[in-house]
């Protein structure tokens, strides 16, 4: 659950943050929670005014329930939809109790830069937030995971197209996520930077977001997922 | 195949002179052929009864291999197999006769899922099939005294006994049409219950038109007495217009009457799911909150029981109804419950693919566990554990971020690490790597196939 322990936050500034949730005890605790140098600039319960109030802050990050009342039943994914026009300066960072794998990857495939359970500390909240303004993707193990159940464990040939599998590197850095190292550790235990597994993640989020292939069709079906 | 009450399916055999009818019945009744070719024959000659038999035969007992292919279609629906046990008496739209496929239907769908064609003696043990079978029978046999009665009646106009053949064929054709109709009862009830599948509504739909024309018309020749046919027409015009009304003015009452029960049906199903939520809140989550609220002085405590009550809540929810439990990652993420539950400290089981338990992943279990018990207590914090397995191959990893520990400085004598972890996985033909440094220590153990293979065939 610490994907990047003990390292330092990309951006020395102030983030500006809003926080979308239905329940007002775990706002409250969430933002006691956070670091000093993340603002929350708005707070939201519903689907309609998570969209209103990111429209009105155009916040850095977005910290969003996946289970969220109001608009079509959507919830999260909603929100990301309605505020499509922001995803190029807004990040979103999904935030739930919930590791159904349905939960996770619908929202992912909305356009979430990345997911955490609600269990999580709040130093990890915080870097994970870091992460997410500074453009990159936040992998969770169980995240990772999913990934790996997915995609598949076998790397990709080089026939296949490259939306569909994931590279070998990838899919190292997958499996090491997976067992619970930080990004740093990534790096030393494959000599590569810390930059490049965050290029790695990336590119397996970007993966996880377009892929139609087949089998994570069918794998999302089985879940009842799209 | 002939011991037991289970024949085999009525079906022509490939085995034939001309269509396969007679080798097929003798295999059914399991008489010898030369019998019932002969039989066939001498029926011919008898005023060709015996060519009727068998033209009727050949039209309505399908060939073995269309019998297989229905019975591997059918079993195919995956939606409570103990009620396509009852809609399996609905064949094609069968015409006045239910023909004797029938049965080939039915034993294929109590069988259930296995989909396999060919009929097996095991199943005559199933008793719910037996029962069905038994009520077909009854209605064959019905069926048979119909004929023969007709069969008597003819014989008595040969015989030049006056029969009223005027009143007789239209009471009989209001019989066959009331029995098509009322025989369906059972079936749909219980089909239209539970199975909606519109394909087998279609062939009851026949069946009640069946019924109901040749009803109309036995009360139209009935009634109109003489047969003759303008009277006849007029007469159906007639009663269909009635009966159009009737439909129109009570088609909005009827439609009501349905959705009111439709609703009815719909709460009732919401209600008992909303009973078994509440009962299970109660035994599990209200106990949890009890609890917590009584030990809330220690922090340790009221961590280890939410993580619990958070575990148990997970797999209820989450848990995926069609997966087969008792795998090797329940088995992995039962111990890491057990392990936190001891300990208190949280484990992370994140698990990829799955492979089902043999000798050689009972040990490595316990060697995860022995590994996560290890992780939990000198690392004291979170513990991940990640496994990935597929048919061939299985790899644990436990991960802690403790002071870590050198595994040489580990005393002979301590059978922890040694002997639990590296000499269990050793055993079984597998490998345990420990990998310690100050940040923390993470457990390998992995079963290549080969190293599957040999357990098994020491054990």
């Amino acid at each position: 659950m610490n994907p990047s322990q003990g390292e330092p936050a990309p951006g020395n500034g102030t983030v500006r943050v809003v926080i979308v949730d239905d329940h007002a005890i775990f706002r409250s605790g969430l933002k006691a929670d956070l670091d000093a140098s993340i603002q929350v600039v708005g707070e939201a319960a519903t689907v309609e005014q998570a969209v209103a109030v990111i429209a009105e802050q155009r916040p850095d990050v977005v910290l969003l329930d996946v289970h969220l009342p109001g608009g079509l039943g959507g919830g999260g994914r909603e929100v990301i939809a309605g505020s499509a026009a922001l995803l190029a300066t807004t990040r979103f960072l999904a935030l739930s109790v919930s590791d159904a794998a349905e939960d996770v990857v619908a929202v992912i495939r909305a356009g979430a830069r990345g997911y955490v359970t609600k269990t999580i500390s709040g130093a990890e909240i915080t870097d994970a937030v870091f992460r997410v303004a500074g453009g990159d993707a936040v992998f969770s193990p169980r995240l990772a995971g999913f990934v790996l159940d997915a995609f598949g464990t076998a790397p990709a040939d080089i026939a296949d197209d490259e939306l569909d599998k994931l590279s070998a590197r990838e899919l190292e850095v997958m499996r090491l996520i997976a067992r619970g190292y930080s990004y740093k550790e990534v790096a030393k235990e494959l000599f590569i930077s810390i930059k490049t597994v965050e290029t790695h993640v990336s590119a397996v989020l970007r993966k996880l977001q377009l892929s139609s292939r087949h089998e994570l069709t069918k794998w999302a079906a089985e879940r009842r997922l799209l | 195949m002939t011991t037991v009450p289970a024949r085999p399916p009525l079906a022509r055999s490939s085995d034939r002179v001309i269509a396969g009818v007679c080798s097929g019945l003798a295999l059914h009744l399991g008489w010898p052929v030369k019998n019932i070719r002969v039989g066939m024959v001498l029926a011919a000659l008898a005023g060709g009864a015996g060519l009727v038999f068998y033209a009727w035969l050949w039209i309505m007992v399908p060939t073995a291999d269309e019998a297989a292919r229905r019975n591997a279609r059918r079993p195919a629906s995956s939606i409570a197999p103990a009620v396509s046990q009852g809609t399996g008496t609905i064949p094609a739209p069968a015409g006045p006769v239910p023909a004797p496929p029938v049965q080939v239907d039915d034993a294929g769908t109590a069988q259930g899922a296995s989909g396999t064609a060919a009929p097996s003696p095991g199943r005559a043990a199933d008793p719910p099939w037996f029962r069905w079978q038994s009520m077909k029978y009854g209605k064959e046999i019905l069926l048979g005294c119909g004929l023969l009665l007709v069969a008597g009646i003819l014989i008595a106009q040969l015989l030049g006994v006056d029969v009223p053949l005027g009143t007789l064929i239209p009471a009989a054709a209001v019989l066959g049409g009331a029995s098509i109709a009322w025989m369906q009862l059972d079936e749909t009830r219980r089909a239209g219950l539970v199975d909606k599948t519109k394909a087998d509504q279609a062939g009851g739909w026949a069946r009640l038109a069946a019924g109901l024309a040749l009803v109309v018309a036995g009360v139209l020749v009935m009634v109109s007495g003489s047969g003759s046919w303008e009277q006849t027409w007029l007469a159906l015009l007639a009663s269909v217009a009635v009966l159009g009304g009737v439909v129109l003015v009570l088609l909005p009452w009827a439609l009501k009457f349905w959705r009111d029960l439709e609703g009815e049906r719909a709460g009732r199903i919401r209600e008992t799911e909303r009973a078994e939520i509440a009962a299970h809140l109660h035994d599990s989550v209200l106990q949890t909150l009890a609890l917590i609220q009584r030990r809330a002085g220690s922090e340790h405590d009221v961590v280890r029981l939410a993580r619990a009550q958070e575990r148990e809540l997970r797999g209820w929810l989450f848990q995926d109804p069609g997966r087969e439990s008792g795998q090797f990652s329940d088995r992995i993420k039962a111990a890491a419950a057990e392990v936190e539950d001891l300990l208190g400290n949280p484990v992370e089981v994140v698990s990829v693919g799955d492979a089902a338990m043999t000798e050689a992943h009972e040990a490595m279990v316990q060697a995860s566990r022995e590994a996560m018990l290890n992780a939990s207590r000198h690392g004291g914090g979170s513990v991940s554990v990640y496994l990935e397995a597929s048919d061939g191959q299985a790899e644990v990893f436990i991960k802690d971020r403790g002071p870590g520990f050198d595994l040489s400085e580990v005393p002979e004598d301590r059978m922890g690490v040694r002997e639990s972890i590296i000499g269990r996985m050793k055993r079984h033909g597998g490998s345990a790597t420990i990998l310690s440094t100050g940040e923390g220590t993470e457990v390998r153990l992995r079963f290549p196939a080969a190293g599957i293979d040999n357990a098994e065939g020491k054990s």
